[in-house]
């Protein structure tokens, strides 16, 4: 399926991984001090990253996601 | 062709084939006649009911509700993206005679950006317009507020359903 990045924003739940969110975002994470306008960003969704909110692959290493 | 009839509280109705629907509205009626004498296999007042779709081309059907002076007789393409190009010749489209019934499509216009906010010790918060894939199905969310699960506990994924408190997430 074709998209236009730039013009659609696409939130992806990725099974068993994170969330995958493209196109005209703005993330912000007032804890920790984070504003983004990246076009692609990967959430984490386990709650075990050590990049949070990002995610960093934690996922794999833990079951029951 | 599908024939379809619509009755509504107020005596108006709304009459369809594959192509267009057909508005009746029988209070603005001022008997000027000209439907029925355009196009009786149509619009037959003998008959009940007096609009039959399949008894003309949409094209003769049009041009016959065109002809009405007042706001009795109104048409819609029922692919709603052709009812914006339609012309002001097209008198008796439901834009110029009824606009209560358009519905405008939704503007072109880029949506703004859409808005991710991670709230502390719980969920993924995301509002604006956006399209979502999930489990190989695509949904698009206008203007909604979404939250997303980020501790991985909830009971309803990918959506928080509040048990990151319960299990006091930290994150």
């Amino acid at each position: 399926m074709e998209r236009n990045k730039q013009k659609e924003t696409i939130v992806e739940v990725i099974s068993n991984g994170p969330l995958k969110i493209s196109g005209n975002i703005k993330l912000t994470d007032s804890v920790r001090g984070i504003t983004s306008e990246d076009n692609e960003i990967y959430l984490c969704r386990c709650g075990k990253s050590g990049n949070k909110p990002y995610c960093d692959g934690s996922h794999k290493r833990h079951q029951g996601m | 062709m599908k024939d379809e009839r619509k009755f509504t509280n107020t005596g108006d109705r709304s009459y369809r084939n594959d192509d267009i629907t057909v508005y009746w509205k029988p209070s603005a009626c001022i008997h000027a006649s000209s439907c029925y004498r355009e196009l009786i296999e149509v619009f037959d007042p003998g008959s009940r009911p007096w609009i039959n779709m399949k008894g003309a081309e949409t094209d003769r059907i049009i041009e016959t509700v065109d002809l009405c002076p007042t706001e009795a007789l109104a048409w819609k393409w029922n692919e709603e993206s052709r009812n914006a190009e339609v012309s002001t010749g097209h008198t008796n489209h439901i834009k110029f005679k009824r606009p209560e019934l358009y519905k405008v499509p939704p503007a072109t216009e880029e949506p703004g950006p859409v808005s991710v906010k991670i709230m502390r010790d719980g969920p993924i918060v995301i509002e604006g317009t956006f399209t979502l894939l999930h489990n190989e199905t695509e949904k698009r969310l206008i203007k909604t507020i979404n939250s997303f699960c980020r501790c991985g506990s909830t009971k309803s994924p990918p959506y928080c359903d509040g048990e990151h408190r319960i299990k006091g997430f930290e994150g």
